[in-house]
């Protein structure tokens, strides 16, 4: 097993909003959209670790603050020993020219005055790498390494298609030699076939020159063909690490289910595999739910130990739970309120359905307070209290199942 | 200019009438004004005061001139009416003083031209570096420089002027002409005045207008993703803005310039107007002059307002030029 | 089996620019019956969105359908018209008059767009504008000859009474009603609360749910979906895709998905129109598609995505890019043969859409599907170098 290369422990990017002069002035606190929050995992070199997750996760800024593009608001990231956050000046420099990064949109990444070769010369410049004449020599040797031929080097961006744009991108990021790189969803902009010809190159050039990937990605086929190890983000935290064998084929966290269920593959038999979907959306990062982040939509949220039910029957109670304690359901929307109650399916223990008939009717009374407290007396689950955490093994998953 | 802007031009220039109109036009201007002094028929300083007020060609003049004489004995106003005729050698005629119309008319070109892009010059080098900061930066930065900028916008440009010339004077500077430095012009005035103070105005009002563009710009080609790239190759801030944020802001700072250029000359024109010039030879200094005898000698004032209007209807239909053809449309036509 | 719904013949549709003319579909023909999915598959380029708004006649200039039917399965409209372009209870759209065919959009066809975001007025709330289409379905019911009743009180005047008099209604209390249930049926939890606000308010599944919703209020014969979860997570698209197929179930709605991913094509669709370059190039059912493939580009899709659950060593690319539609650098051969691994002789004529010998209606443009592939009359490898510029 290789020495990590780069190291994230805790790492937290929070943005603050309403934030300027008039706020203080008026006496707004702050709210902090906690994009990332306490993320911690390795890369080891010459290896490629897969950061999964949908949009809103975290995962692209979490792969920008770990190449300080973004400065964090807490934790740490070390890179071959050095913490990156303290660097400046010339150390600042000399990390630029080991860890660079491709982005995601292809034509935007480019600037579009520039033409392909002076792109990727222009790291050369920035660092004043050889002679002028040795750039220009290292810049055809680059774009004829992605796949490019040399004589495009006076074309614009926009003279090349989707795959074509994003070699140009390869070229820049491997300009300056680094040894570590971000791929920030590389192909998830350009088509099907185009995707396997990119893919294919990054993995060539990772052999030809021992480089560590870092790969953002929401596509799991992708990430399942590319990578070594996996980490699965969701809302700004990691709830499953491990091999990627292991994870694909043995997920722990429900959400690395349903995530893998989601996927469609193409073949005849999809038509009629069952899955089961997620219900709602991904919470706002802005609040994220007490404890455990997923408890909202996760299809196995654990009930009290003292109550028997069955999955859909707690799933259709905490629904309501949450429902009421965000305000979605208060005491004016008796139609609502009837809807939400005829979800809970009536062969539920007896406890159960008396404290539902007390909450309802506490609403019924106008008394939200007493309708929430009678529900969470009875139905308070450990997912709501504590929120798991990973732990630092090979193959962790955070979630209370888990423990 | 990448070679898509000038395809661009071209496809634009080809295309639009009103486009050849105003490079015609301006190009007019330019020439006018570049060879001042070979193409005035006479020196517009010099003063032949036997021949003021002497019509354009094709009109005639009336002068009625009251003396007062000895006719037997008492003292009498004998009023002279005389027909004055239009003398080819001063095609558009003469002033009170009896310099050539179309002579100086000539010469404020130069005035016109000079400071309406000497303007330009100085409202680009305050306005756009302002404003691209402040895009770039955002934040405090941004609030700060624009509030700086707000104040600029609260003062009347007149009122401006009128305190910049109280504290610095006319400032002018004496450039020395070079046709007649070469002796191909030699009754020509030696040295053309280059009103100093009037530019500083001018820059000075105008610089605002930039910023705000260049900080719009600034502000959305600072969010794109080709600016975090050349960051996380290691540039600095100042790279990333010299080299991606400028080039890319460019396009609607330039059309903008194109129509302030306009501006310039007519806010040169009401300042020499006002007397605050510090050089007479000035499209607006002659209708200053001539707009006391509109009536009579109407040709004083107009040919220098027709100068006016022509140079800036030229400017303008330049700058539509440029904004119709650099503007990105539809299906990527245009767009530098 | 179920009726035909719609059977385009031969559709061309073309863009008349000032770089060229631009063949975006070519002599596409395919089939959708009653209560089916019909999926179109292609990459960018293809011609697949041109496709579908070629359907519901939204082909703006400079392009229009040059060539080819619609015809579309409609015993009413068959009765009210007569002519050559009326065939039994089927009438050719593309030859109807033009107030008669826009007048399908809603009732008989209706589309749902790939970003929600950008398909709805962000000023104005999402209930208002589902309303506004049941409004104008139910006016146009009213009163079908007269299109003028029908965009009645939508005018200039209307929107700036509106703007001073609040309280005036923009919709009738009906429309509005009906827009609410119709949220409801989409799975828009708080209907009644959620109809009142903004677009962007609603999170991109929630406002795709709210499209289809949109979509559903004429209660269409035919929805056209183009690529309407690419812009969607995985989970997201997981639930829109069950929408679609409750829509399909429940209502018996025939949708045309567009879609560039396979995974998606092999849930949803019954059967598949595989297309590149401005042609169908493989049709048949979603068996025949995945297994027994016949165009050596249906081949290269399949190859080269992923598969989740079998990660190979290597993937299979299809080598070269997307030829240009422009009309002056089309040859009138395979469009695929430059990139084709299995190119002989006679492809460089266009072949026919031939049958590809399943005794159903899988059909493929290759010649593949005629006869066996024969190494001697191979092209060699670098014929088409001329024609590809670039360094792929």
């Amino acid at each position: 097993m290789s020495d990590p290369l780069l190291e994230v422990s805790d790492l937290q990017k929070h943005y603050y909003e309403r934030d300027s002069l008039l706020d203080t002035v008026l006496r707004r606190d702050p709210t902090a959209v906690q994009a990332v929050d306490g993320v911690s995992f390795e890369v080891r070199e010459g290896e490629t670790l897969g950061l999964v997750g949908e949009s809103g996760c975290g995962k692209s800024t979490t792969g920008e603050t770990v190449l300080r593009l973004r400065e964090p608001t807490g934790g740490t990231v070390t890179f071959d020993g050095e913490d990156v956050a303290d660097l400046s000046g010339d150390d600042l420099t000399a990390f630029r020219k080991r860890a660079g990064i491709v982005f995601q949109d292809p034509y935007g990444s480019l600037d579009p005055r520039m033409t392909a070769g002076e792109i990727v010369r222009e790291p050369l410049d920035v660092h004043g790498v050889g002679t002028p004449d040795d750039r220009e020599e290292r810049v055809r040797d680059l774009l004829e390494r992605v796949g490019l031929s040399a004589d495009q080097f006076d074309r614009y961006p926009h003279e090349f298609s989707g795959g074509q744009q994003q070699r140009v991108g390869i070229a820049r990021a491997l300009a300056l030699e680094p040894d570590f790189l971000v791929l920030d969803e590389p192909v998830s902009a350009l088509d099907v076939s185009v995707q396997a010809q990119i893919l294919n190159l990054l993995d060539d050039l990772q052999e030809e020159f021992g480089l560590t990937y870092l790969l953002i990605a929401h596509d799991l086929s992708v990430v399942r063909h590319v990578c070594d190890r996996v980490a699965v983000m969701y809302l700004g935290e990691l709830v499953e690490t491990g091999p990627v064998a292991d994870i694909f084929e043995r997920p722990q966290h429900p959400y690395t289910r349903a995530l893998l269920e989601s996927v469609p593959r193409p073949e005849t038999a999809e038509a009629d595999r069952e899955i089961t979907t997620l219900s709602g959306d991904v919470p706002s990062p802005r609040d994220p739910p007490s404890g455990c982040r997923f408890r909202t939509r996760c299809p196995a949220v654990i009930p009290p130990d003292d109550l028997d039910i069955d999955q859909s029957a707690f799933r259709a109670i905490t629904d309501i739970r949450d429902h009421l304690d965000s305000g979605d359901l208060d005491a004016d929307d008796v139609a609502a309120a009837d809807e939400w109650r005829e979800r809970v399916p009536d062969d539920v223990p007896p406890a159960a359905a008396d404290a539902l008939d007390d909450a309802f009717a506490s609403l019924a009374d106008n008394d939200e307070a007493a309708a929430r407290e009678r529900l969470r007396e009875r139905f308070e689950t450990v997912c709501e209290r504590e929120n798991p955490r990973l732990g630092d093994g090979e193959r962790e998953a955070a979630c209370h199942l888990v423990d | 200019m990448s070679p898509r802007t000038w395809r661009n031009l071209k496809r634009e220039f080809r295309r639009s009438a009103l486009a050849k109109v105003g490079a015609v036009l301006f190009g007019g201007v330019v020439l006018v004004a570049v060879f001042a002094p070979l193409l005035a028929p006479h020196n517009p300083t010099a003063q032949h005061l036997d021949l003021e007020f002497l019509p354009p060609l094709g009109f005639s003049a009336s002068r009625t001139v009251s003396t007062t004489q000895m006719v037997n004995g008492s003292v009498e106003t004998v009023q002279n009416t005389t027909f004055v005729a239009a003398s080819p050698s001063y095609p558009l005629g003469t002033n009170g003083l009896g310099q050539g119309v179309l002579s100086r008319v000539i010469y404020g070109a130069r005035t016109s031209l000079v400071v309406g892009l000497l303007g330009v010059l100085v409202a680009a080098v305050i306005g756009v570096p302002v404003g691209l900061t402040a895009g770039f930066y955002g934040g405090n930065v941004d609030d700060a420089l624009m509030r700086a900028a707000d104040v600029m916008l609260a003062f009347p440009s007149l009122v401006l002027a009128v305190s910049l010339v109280g504290l610095f004077g006319t400032a002018t500077i004496e450039v020395p002409d070079p046709w007649v430095a070469l002796g191909l012009a030699p009754n020509m005035p030696p040295t053309f005045t280059i009103p100093g103070t009037v530019v500083l105005v001018v820059g000075l009002v105008n610089w605002v207008w930039l910023a705000r563009i260049a900080r719009g710009e600034a502000l959305t080609v600072s969010e794109e993703e080709y600016v975090k790239a050349a960051r996380s190759i290691g540039a600095s801030d100042v790279h990333v803005v010299r080299k991606h944020v400028f080039p890319n802001a460019l396009t609607p700072i330039l059309v903008l310039a194109t129509t302030q250029v306009a501006a310039i000359i007519l806010l040169e024109s009401s300042l020499s107007f006002l007397g605050f010039s510090g050089t007479t030879l000035s499209w607006g200094f002659n209708i200053q002059n001539g707009q006391s005898y509109l009536a009579e000698a109407w040709w004083v004032a107009t040919f220098s307002g027709i100068g006016i209007v022509l140079a800036v209807m030229s400017v303008n239909f330049l700058g539509d030029w440029f904004r119709d053809a650099l503007d990105p449309g539809v299906e990527g036509e245009g767009g530098v | 089996m179920s009726d035909d719904l719609l059977r385009v013949r031969g559709l061309s549709t073309r863009f008349f620019t000032e770089e060229g003319q631009v063949n975006a579909v070519e002599d596409v023909s395919f089939t959708v019956r009653d209560g089916e999915v019909f999926g179109i598959v292609g990459e960018s380029g293809s011609g697949k969105s041109v496709t579908a708004l070629s359907l519901l006649d939204l082909v703006e200039s400079p392009g229009r359908i040059t060539d080819g039917e619609i015809w579309y399965r409609n015993p009413e409209l068959a009765d009210e018209y007569s002519g050559e372009f009326v065939d039994g209870d089927f009438v050719d759209v593309v030859r109807l008059p033009k107030r008669a065919r826009r007048a399908l959009r809603g009732p008989s066809f209706s589309m749902i767009f790939q970003d929600p975001m950008t398909s709805m007025d962000p000023s104005v709330t999402v209930g208002e504008q589902i309303a506004e289409a049941v409004e104008v379905q139910r006016r146009a019911s009213a009163n079908p000859r007269s299109t003028r009743s029908r965009t009645q009180g939508y005018g200039l005047g209307s929107l700036l009474l509106d703007s001073v008099v609040p309280t005036r209604e923009y919709v009738s209390d009906e429309s509005w009603a009906r827009a609410v249930s119709l949220l409801e049926d989409v799975g828009i939890p708080d209907a009644k609360d959620r109809a009142r606000e903004y677009p962007h308010e609603f999170s991109g599944g929630m406002l795709q749910r709210a499209m289809v919703a949109q979509a559903l209020a004429g209660e269409p014969d035919l929805l056209v979906a183009d690529e309407p979860t690419t812009a969607l997570d995985v989970t997201i698209q997981a639930q829109i895709l069950d929408l679609l197929r409750e829509i399909q179930d429940e209502r018996d709605t025939s949708i045309v998905l567009i879609t560039h991913n396979l995974g998606v094509i092999a849930r949803m669709a019954d059967r598949i129109g595989v297309m590149y370059a401005g042609e169908v190039v493989e049709r048949g059912t979603l068996a025949d598609i995945f297994d027994d493939h016949v165009h050596p580009y249906t081949r290269g899709l399949v190859e080269s995505v992923p598969d989740l659950d079998d990660p190979d060593a290597r993937l299979d690319p299809i080598e070269g890019s997307v030829p240009s539609l422009l009309d002056a650098e089309m040859d009138d051969r395979c469009y695929f043969a430059d990139r084709c691994p299995k190119a002989m002789e006679e492809c460089l004529e266009d072949p026919a859409e031939f049958d590809a010998g399943d005794g159903g209606e899988h059909t493929a443009k290759c010649y593949l599907a005629d006869r066996e592939y024969d190494e001697s009359r191979a092209l060699a490898d670098g014929h088409f170098d001329e024609e590809v510029g670039d360094g792929e």
